[in-house]
């Protein structure tokens, strides 16, 4: 994605047009990206907002000639990881101390089809592991780009996908998991 | 190993379907950032900032209590009056005594024990 260096000088200068410009521009590539990790869209928009704002406060660290498109993906990626980490923190507390539903339960939970089982265990991942797989198979990034993104080494992505995966694996029930 | 190698078909036909959805902003969702923004800068430069949020958490209990004790003392200094040997009802009705009746209920002077008596008993 082509960027506008000098659109990044006049929003460090306090430029309220500029910083308008470039949520206009890059508003797009953040909801695409938040929405790979989250299904609603007010949280994808709650998220997005966030991006921005953190991108503002920060703005006088971005360098013009740096790749501002692969910064604010970095941002937005960290953003995600953050409010994924809470969300897993409050269901686990939730499951922990919060009231007992399965005991009042009439009917049987809808046993979900192939794909939900799919999204189920995607979900069930930690997001450290999670981050980089939706990247590589979704966003179809390289490695490379996943390790720019993340701020890891490619060594340390190569070995997060293949966690994930095993885990998946696990998860679904390996090859057998085809027929179910 | 890669998806293939797992051959988890309900993997990847999910990772192909979550690659089409995503949301896109709506035509006023810049204007909502802006606005944030906004609100966000003046917040950091404390414009919405009230006596209360600018003081530290910890001081905030001794200040209160210093406040309240503060307006006690203003409260007891307006109703309770300045002489000591005049109640608040007696200031109070203060204004609407005449001389008279001033000197009656203020006079110090007692009679003595035999002068009351006199003045007690039934004339003859």
């Amino acid at each position: 994605m082509e960027f506008d260096r000098e659109l990044i000088v006049r929003a460090q200068n306090g430029d309220r047009s500029a910083h308008e410009a470039i949520v206009n521009q890059y508003s797009a590539m953040v909801f695409r990206l938040v929405s790979r990790f989250f299904r609603n869209r007010e949280d994808v928009e709650d998220i997005a907002q966030d991006v921005f704002l953190k991108l503002f406060a920060r703005i006088d660290q971005v360098r013009p000639d740096e790749n501002f498109p692969g910064w604010l993906a970095r941002v937005t990626v960290n953003t995600c990881y953050d409010e994924l980490r809470k969300t897993r923190r409050r269901k686990e507390a939730l499951e922990t101390y919060g009231p007992e539903i399965a005991g009042g339960q009439t009917t049987a939970p809808r046993e979900p089809d192939s794909l939900g089982r799919a999204r189920l265990a995607l979900q069930r991942l930690d997001p450290k592991l999670r981050i980089p797989l939706v990247l590589k198979e979704v966003e179809e990034m390289s490695v490379e780009e996943i390790a720019k993104t993340m701020g890891l080494t490619q060594t340390n992505v190569k070995v997060r996908l293949f966690r994930a995966r095993k885990k998946l694996q696990a998860m679904l029930g390996g090859p057998e998991g085809d027929s179910q | 190993m890669d998806l293939k190698g797992i051959a988890n078909k309900p993997m990847k036909k999910f990772f192909e379907s979550e690659r089409n959805r995503f949301f896109e902003p709506d035509a006023f969702f810049t204007q909502r950032v802006m606005a944030q923004s906004d609100a966000a800068k003046k917040t950091a430069h404390g414009q919405d900032f009230g006596f209360w949020d600018i003081l530290p958490s910890s001081t905030r209990p001794v200040l209160a209590l210093a406040v309240v004790l503060i307006l006690c003392f203003v409260v007891v200094e307006i109703f309770i009056p300045q002489y000591p040997q005049r109640g608040m009802v007696e200031s109070f009705l203060a204004p609407e005594q005449s001389p008279v009746e001033s000197f009656l209920y203020t006079d110090i002077d007692v009679p003595s024990q035999d002068l009351l008596q006199q003045l007690i008993e039934p004339e003859d």
